[in-house]
């Protein structure tokens, strides 16, 4: 009796806490950000890049360290993905029941 | 069909700073073009190319590390990855983040795809 108890427990949380994400998300971005001094900035000196799509300035130039970061990421979730998967697989090689 | 996917991903990459578009876009569109052959024509027609696809998204990675450090040695500021024409530094960072996130998508879906053909 108990296993399922603390089983619907959880689910319960877990609706709860994704409802949560979805209406933070709903009202993130609707506050009115065009006079922002970052904006100003961006838009005033973004032909020193050189670039013509500011959103392309702003992502590789501006910032660019953010990116590198993404890039990291990106690099580091693949790299594990295909790590741990190979040690899944294995098993159904040698016969075993691949997960 | 797919040569004209793949030219179209070029262009997004190349043409990223001028036209909407860029490097993650680039990327993913060439991995579109590249995963069509290999749904369609299964995994032997696409083994030649994806097995030393890995080691682009490596090298990708570090040439940016790279980048960044030479930033830093020329430009002399934390991480400004300029080379003397700064656009060039764009183009270029937009090449090497495509054929990166290019590289890591086909890993990927190449990977899955060899799950057989129900991924339990």
């Amino acid at each position: 009796m108990k296993e399922n108890v603390f089983k619907r427990v959880f689910t319960a949380l877990l609706v709860v806490f994704i409802c949560l994400m979805f209406l933070t998300g709903m009202n993130l971005g609707h506050e009115d950000k065009s006079d922002s001094p970052l904006t100003e900035f961006y838009l005033e000196n973004y032909e020193e890049t050189g670039a013509i799509n500011l959103v392309e300035a702003i992502l590789f130039d501006f910032r660019g360290y953010d990116t590198f970061g993404e890039l990291l990421v990106l690099y580091i979730a693949i790299a594990g993905i295909i790590i741990l998967g190979k040690e899944i697989i294995k098993p159904k090689d040698e016969g075993g029941e691949g997960s | 069909m797919t040569p004209f996917i793949l030219m179209y991903g070029i262009y997004l990459m190349l043409f990223g700073p001028v036209s909407p578009g860029g490097g993650f876009q680039g990327g993913v569109v060439l991995a579109s073009g590249v995963i069509l052959v290999l749904v369609t024509h299964g995994r032997t027609k696409v083994k030649k190319l994806t097995n030393h696809v890995e080691s682009f998204d490596t090298i990708g990675t570090s040439l940016i590390l790279l980048f960044g450090i030479l930033g830093i040695l020329i430009g002399g500021s934390f991480f400004v990855n300029l080379t003397p024409y700064r656009m060039t530094s764009l183009v270029f960072l937009d090449i090497v983040v495509g054929i990166k996130v290019f590289a890591g998508v086909v890993v990927l879906s190449v990977f899955f795809f060899e799950q057989g053909v129900d991924p339990c």
